[in-house]
């Protein structure tokens, strides 16, 4: 009667040593839309695709600031990115209370990591079905992570996740030599340009359904200083995606417009 | 296999009719896809090894380590679910710092061995859990010397009940390398290997006759060797490219000083050119064996 005996909870191992609720919850993440990142020597930049339930429902929020110097974007379940962000925005802060100074990037990622793994080994509790990307910057330079239901989290140059991301990872791989001494502007580019790769055929870049993130370390009299995460969203993508995307339907970007 | 459709593995903590508890069982399956990890303990010091599988061109070269630092002089290397070794790891960690916190002292590799064999066992007795998929190789060096640590009130007593023997005739300290299965299981090994190429490293650990009483292996040649097992025992045909990684540790007058280390850049590479070079020839000896097998 049943398929497959082994795929009920996460606390049973299949004979082939596979744990396929945790399988099953990273398929979660390629239902999300796509999410981009790649990062510079000096910026790291986090690109994504919204999506609306219907024509007159508001935009999915699929990028969200952590603090000052760290951002997250996701594909996957809302709401299980919201628990994770929340705690994120908890622990930066309270580390920042204690330390004086900001989280590093890479150790409060393998908390989010460490959070997501417990729930992979305890009955009753259920994988995140979310992936994420984090971007952040600090003492060593910017970052970009990938986190996966699994509770692995792993450093990457530039990754793609979502429905359709294959498309924006052959284009982040084709021009992955470039990244590293992209200045600001260039990398942004790059990142709508992946984004772009994974539309739909009849679909466009617009203002309404583009998020772009970006941190980095700004040049300033000789010394480095932060450029704080700062989210274009809405009518802020417009010139972003004027100087770096072709659009058919002009500055403002319509997207009932599919003529080209 | 003739366990599935018993019903006796879909569920942790029970046993079949013959004895076994195959949830445990089908963990060591997942260990067995793992990445190839090695320890090699000489008499100077331990060496860890492991094949880092590069899965994308995306990731950072260099980054996302498998080889964690538990305490100063204790290392851990962790073989199939990456997430459970992370756990694992952790939990290592704060053993050490809470046997720092009792003893005043850093954590014996036995005792550590120990805490973590019991901590893995117990994911193996509860059906609310699931065992780890992992096999972890432990490698440090406890300290010949006695090390005061931060917080360390006085010096306890010098004779009586409590105090300590000072027996010349003790020997204290020495490498240790232990390697702790998802079982809970743990033995202390000259040469431990897991994951995918565990059986060809385990045969190339073996001709190293490391358990000889006169074995001759420096620290040095540990890392050239460890370098040359990981590079024989990867297979090229079925995975892509891979990174290796490599830490150390030696003796208070070894060249890390009794700490868990990184092996230093210039030897990495030299045991990488070495581990190269050592594949050539190899193909010569195949066709000897050709011969031989026509004979």
């Amino acid at each position: 009667m049943f398929r497959n005996n082994y795929d009920n909870d996460s606390v049973t191992f299949s004979p082939q040593g596979r744990i396929f609720q945790v399988e099953y919850a990273q398929e979660a993440v390629k239902q999300g839309s796509v999410v981009v990142g790649l990062v510079s020597k000096t910026h790291v930049v986090l690109t994504a695709l919204k999506r609306n339930a219907e024509e007159l429902s508001s935009y999915q929020k699929k990028v969200v600031g952590v603090d000052d110097h760290l951002g997250v974007a996701l594909a996957g379940l809302a709401s299980d990115a919201r628990v994770l962000s929340n705690f994120m925005k908890q622990q930066s802060l309270a580390s920042k209370l204690s330390y004086g100074r900001p989280i590093p990037i890479e150790r409060i990622v393998n908390m989010i990591g460490d959070r997501a793994q417990t729930s992979t080994q305890h009955y009753g509790k259920r994988p995140y079905g979310v992936g994420l990307l984090v971007a952040g910057v600090d003492d060593l330079g910017p970052h970009l992570f990938e986190f996966s239901p699994s509770g692995m989290t792993q450093e990457m140059l530039a990754c793609a996740i979502g429905a359709r991301s294959q498309m924006a990872r052959t284009y982040l791989e084709r021009h992955l030599d470039k990244f590293a001494d992209c200045s600001r502007d260039e990398l942004i580019k790059h990142g709508l340009l992946a984004l772009k790769e994974s539309l739909a055929q009849d679909k466009e870049l617009t203002v309404d359904n583009t998020s772009l993130a970006v941190i980095g370390l700004a040049e300033k009299d000789g010394r480095k200083k932060l450029e704080k995460f700062k989210l274009f969203d809405g009518q802020d993508v417009g010139p972003l995606l004027e100087a770096n995307v072709e659009t058919s339907g002009g500055g403002e970007g319509d997207a009932m417009e599919t003529d080209s | 296999m003739t366990s599935i459709g018993t019903g006796y593995d879909l569920s942790n903590s029970v046993f079949s009719p013959d004895g076994r508890n195959f949830q445990v069982e089908y963990a060591v399956k997942a260990v067995e896809n793992g990445g190839t990890c090695i320890g090699i303990r000489t008499k100077h010091g331990v060496v860890l090894a492991c094949e880092k599988i590069i899965s994308s061109k995306l990731l950072k070269p260099g980054c996302n380590k498998r080889i964690s630092t538990i305490d100063r002089n204790a290392g851990i290397v962790t073989s199939g679910l990456l997430p459970d070794g992370r756990h694992l790891t952790t939990r290592g960690r704060d053993e050490a710092s809470s046997w720092r916190q009792t003893y005043k002292a850093p954590i014996p590799m036995s005792a550590l061995a120990s805490r973590l064999g019991g901590y893995v066992q117990a994911y193996t007795l509860y059906s609310s859990v699931r065992p780890f998929g992992v096999t972890a190789i432990l490698g440090g060096w406890d300290s010949e010397a006695e090390l005061g640590v931060d917080g360390q009130v006085g010096n306890g007593p010098a004779a009586g009940a409590g105090g300590k023997v000072d027996d010349s005739s003790t020997k204290r300290g020495g490498p240790g390398l232990y390697m702790i299965e998802p079982s809970g299981l743990y033995w202390g090994y000259y040469g431990a290997a897991t994951g995918k190429g565990r059986q060809a490293a385990k045969g190339e650990l073996e001709k190293l006759d490391l358990a000889a009483p006169n074995c001759s292996l420096t620290l040095k040649d540990a890392v050239l060797e460890a370098a040359r097992i990981i590079y024989v025992a990867h297979e090229d045909s079925k995975d892509k490219e891979f990174e290796l990684e490599m830490t150390w540790i030696s003796a208070l007058d070894g060249p890390t000083k009794g700490r868990h280390e990184p092996v230093p850049k210039e030897l990495l590479e030299e045991a990488e050119k070495h581990a190269k070079k050592s594949l050539e020839p190899e193909d010569e000896d195949e066709d000897e064996d050709e011969d031989d097998m026509e004979e």
